[in-house]
């Protein structure tokens, strides 16, 4: 699903944030990201996104090179990945329903869809009574949850997560967990980036660790350390 | 992939009244700077008038020797009527040359006593069709040399130097109605970039989930459509709502005579109004796509 070939990511000034990165990511697995603030996990994640462009090697999801995608193409790909985020992104004009919304509606569903669509993510998320809620009047768990059915609204098949629980306390971050396993058992391929040694260490799946942008471990059922 | 009409009417229905003091902002700066460029049009227009309506009483004075035979005199006024190049001719006999002289030197008793109608050479007023300097100039230079003409007068000088004036004046109100577009152009586009800026986490969420740049920039587009178009037809209305105050602040037509015409005709000025509406319309809908593609690039 996902490969990473001889990956390197350079910023300006000399600043790597990847090297010599490379991975095989298996149509639905569910894999940890570890590793200290800067060492890449933010990266990578942006990378399969193509929110950035490595500096050399290739990136592989899905079976294309997304190197070679043109920039019109890049929307299509991100409509199989979705992306879940530390700080929620939500819009806070928008009510928890119309957040779902709208993922479906920018990339143009019909309304029928939309119009059945919402509702059954919203309850798979356990968030059915807060759909006319908006973001500000729910708890960061709540808010969490929202972002994730946006993410999966359009049931894609790669799920993306920078820090999910980052800002959320153990308790909270345990129902988070259980949401992207289950997404995770239909199927949908989801890489997380985390610092939560307790989670990683109780879900005891796959973990690759990055330290200053070089691939360290990669164990299956690993831990955190 | 389709856009669907109801989301971009939803969308753009929304934000205009969401951010409805940005939206002014834009309104009116379309506003003001299409009223200045549609003003210096009127004017452009105005001097253009002005030099039509002088040039239309353009004329060269053919002066005969007062003791030309008739057969001269008779050549002369056939040549002159027969002229496809002369629009108008009008004889001035003597009598009529006298009054005129009179006229012109009213209070100088001296002159006055020593001319009599006979030492006055009668003449021929004649308006040429072609009023340009050139072609009055070769008039008259045909006229010149028959016999029994003692001389032609003509006002090439000044008509060249009117048309120098005019076309300085239009070419200088084309340049300032270019700089008034330009910066109207800017104004336009910072503001919408405002508004953009305000919602650039949008943006951000819709590139995420997979939105394709021209969806995301369809709303904007339109908006900014929209806001050029209310701008436009603000500015009109402004301009027609000027104009009788503008008729005023002249100096009135009978005193000045060139003067006259010179606030263009309503209907003179529709196609300066449809430039304005045109120019609201493309400026808002350009601007707005160009602010919204610096924040697509995600």
């Amino acid at each position: 699903m996902i490969k990473l070939e001889d990956v390197s990511k350079v910023y300006k000034g000399d600043v790597v944030a990847l090297r010599n990165a490379s991975v095989e990511i298996g149509k639905g697995e569910f894999v940890f990201l570890v590793g200290a603030s800067g060492s890449g996990k933010s990266t990578f994640i942006r990378l399969l996104n193509k929110e950035e462009d490595p500096t050399g090697g290739h990136i592989f999801v899905a079976g294309k090179d997304i190197g070679d995608l043109s920039a019109w193409k890049v929307p299509f790909l991100r409509r199989n990945i979705g992306c879940v985020f530390q700080d929620f992104k939500l819009l806070s004009n928008k009510t928890v329903a119309e957040n779902v919304a709208f993922a479906l509606e920018v990339i143009g569903r019909p309304r029928h869809v939309v119009q059945t669509q919402v509702p059954a993510i919203l309850d798979l998320v356990g968030l059915g009574a807060k759909a006319d809620n908006f973001p500000n009047e729910l708890s960061g768990g709540e808010q969490q949850r929202v972002s994730i059915a946006r993410a999966f609204v359009n049931r894609p098949l790669i799920l993306l997560a920078d820090e999910p629980t980052g800002n959320l306390d153990p308790a909270t971050s345990v129902g988070i967990m259980r949401l992207l396993d289950r997404i995770n058992k239909t199927g949908t391929t989801v890489v997380m980036a985390t610092h939560d040694r307790g989670i990683v260490d109780t879900m005891r799946r796959r973990v690759i660790e990055l330290d200053r942008g070089e691939i360290i471990r990669d164990q299956a059922r690993g831990v955190y350390e | 992939m389709a856009i669907k009409v109801d989301y971009v009417i939803r969308e753009t229905g929304s934000n205009i009244f969401r951010n409805f003091t940005i939206t002014l902002a834009s309104v009116l700066t379309v506003m003001v700077s299409l009223f200045l460029v549609g003003f210096s049009f009127m004017l452009g227009q105005g001097v253009e008038n002005a030099t039509r309506r002088w040039q239309g009483g353009i004329e060269f004075i053919v002066f005969l020797n007062p003791n030309a035979t008739q057969d001269q005199v008779q050549s002369v006024d056939r040549d002159l009527k027969e002229s496809p190049e002369i629009e108008k001719v009008t004889f001035v006999d003597q009598n009529a040359a006298y009054e005129e002289f009179k006229q012109l030197f009213a209070g100088q008793q001296d002159l006055l006593e020593s001319v009599t109608p006979d030492v006055l050479p009668p003449s021929y007023r004649v308006v040429p069709r072609q009023k340009d300097a050139q072609s009055v100039e070769a008039l008259s230079v045909q006229f010149r040399n028959k016999a029994g003409v003692k001389e032609v007068v003509s006002a090439t000088e000044t008509i060249r130097l009117v048309q120098q004036l005019s076309s300085r004046l239009t070419l200088g109100i084309v340049f300032v109605s270019g700089f008034l577009l330009l910066a109207a152009f800017l104004l336009i586009l910072n503001t919408i970039r405002m508004a953009i800026y305000a919602r650039r986490r949008e943006i951000e969420v819709m590139k995420l989930v997979g939105a394709t740049n021209w969806f995301i920039r369809v709303p904007f587009m339109v908006e900014g459509l929209v806001q050029g178009v209310i701008g436009a037809l603000l500015a009109i209305a402004g301009l027609l709502l000027f104009k009788p105050f503008f008729e005023q602040w002249l100096p009135p037509a009978d005193q000045f005579p060139l003067f006259s015409g010179f606030v263009p005709a309503s209907s003179q000025l529709l196609g300066t109004y449809f430039l304005l509406g045109v120019t609201g319309m493309v400026v808002g809908a350009i601007g707005a796509g160009i602010a919204v593609t610096r924040f697509l690039d995600v």
